[in-house]
């Protein structure tokens, strides 16, 4: 699931764009972010801001946290996408 | 049309948006949660890009999950 500071009407819009299969979640008053910690000041063309830090955090059957990333590493999902696969695997032997 | 306009004003978004991640953004306090591998996942509900409220807990039992916190809708990040 992703998950931003956007509006449900933005996420529609960006879903539609980019075809994405899976929920994109409106986190508007950033509560999450922040019981998250990863709420990161941005500061663009002298303007100050509060977006989420580009973070990718695999959650187990249990709910629980099994993998963290961040930034660059965070954008491609590959490894994520791996651990989970590798979760479900292990969960069904 | 409405939408090439919107494609190419996230595409600048983008551009403007790179530029300046790489330099002043990295000077703040970078966030980093202190949650780490075996805690529980805070639980929480947001409304998704169908107005339908999703809660983490619910897929306890049922699936794994990836949360991907990305910056804003419509760039890169």
């Amino acid at each position: 699931m992703g998950i931003s500071i956007d509006s449900p009407a933005a996420n529609a819009a960006f879903a539609k764009q980019i075809g994405v299969t899976f929920p994109l979640l409106s986190d508007m008053n950033k509560e999450v972010l922040t019981a998250y910690g990863i709420l990161k000041p941005y500061d663009v063309h002298g303007g100050k801001y509060q977006w989420a830090r580009r973070t990718t955090i695999v959650v187990d059957k249990d709910g629980k946290i099994q993998h963290v990333e961040y930034d660059d590493s965070a954008v491609n999902p590959n490894n994520a996408v791996s651990i989970c696969t590798g979760l479900h695997d292990k969960h069904e032997k | 049309m409405k939408r090439i306009v919107t494609a190419i004003a996230g595409l600048f978004l983008l551009l403007g948006l790179a530029g300046q991640f790489s330099a002043a953004a990295q000077e703040e306090a970078i966030a980093k949660t202190t949650l780490k591998e075996g805690d529980v996942a805070p639980d929480f509900t947001l409304t998704n890009d169908k107005w339908e409220q999703v809660k983490l807990s619910d897929f306890r039992g049922k699936k794994n999950v990836i949360l991907a916190f990305y910056v804003l809708a419509f760039t890169g990040g």
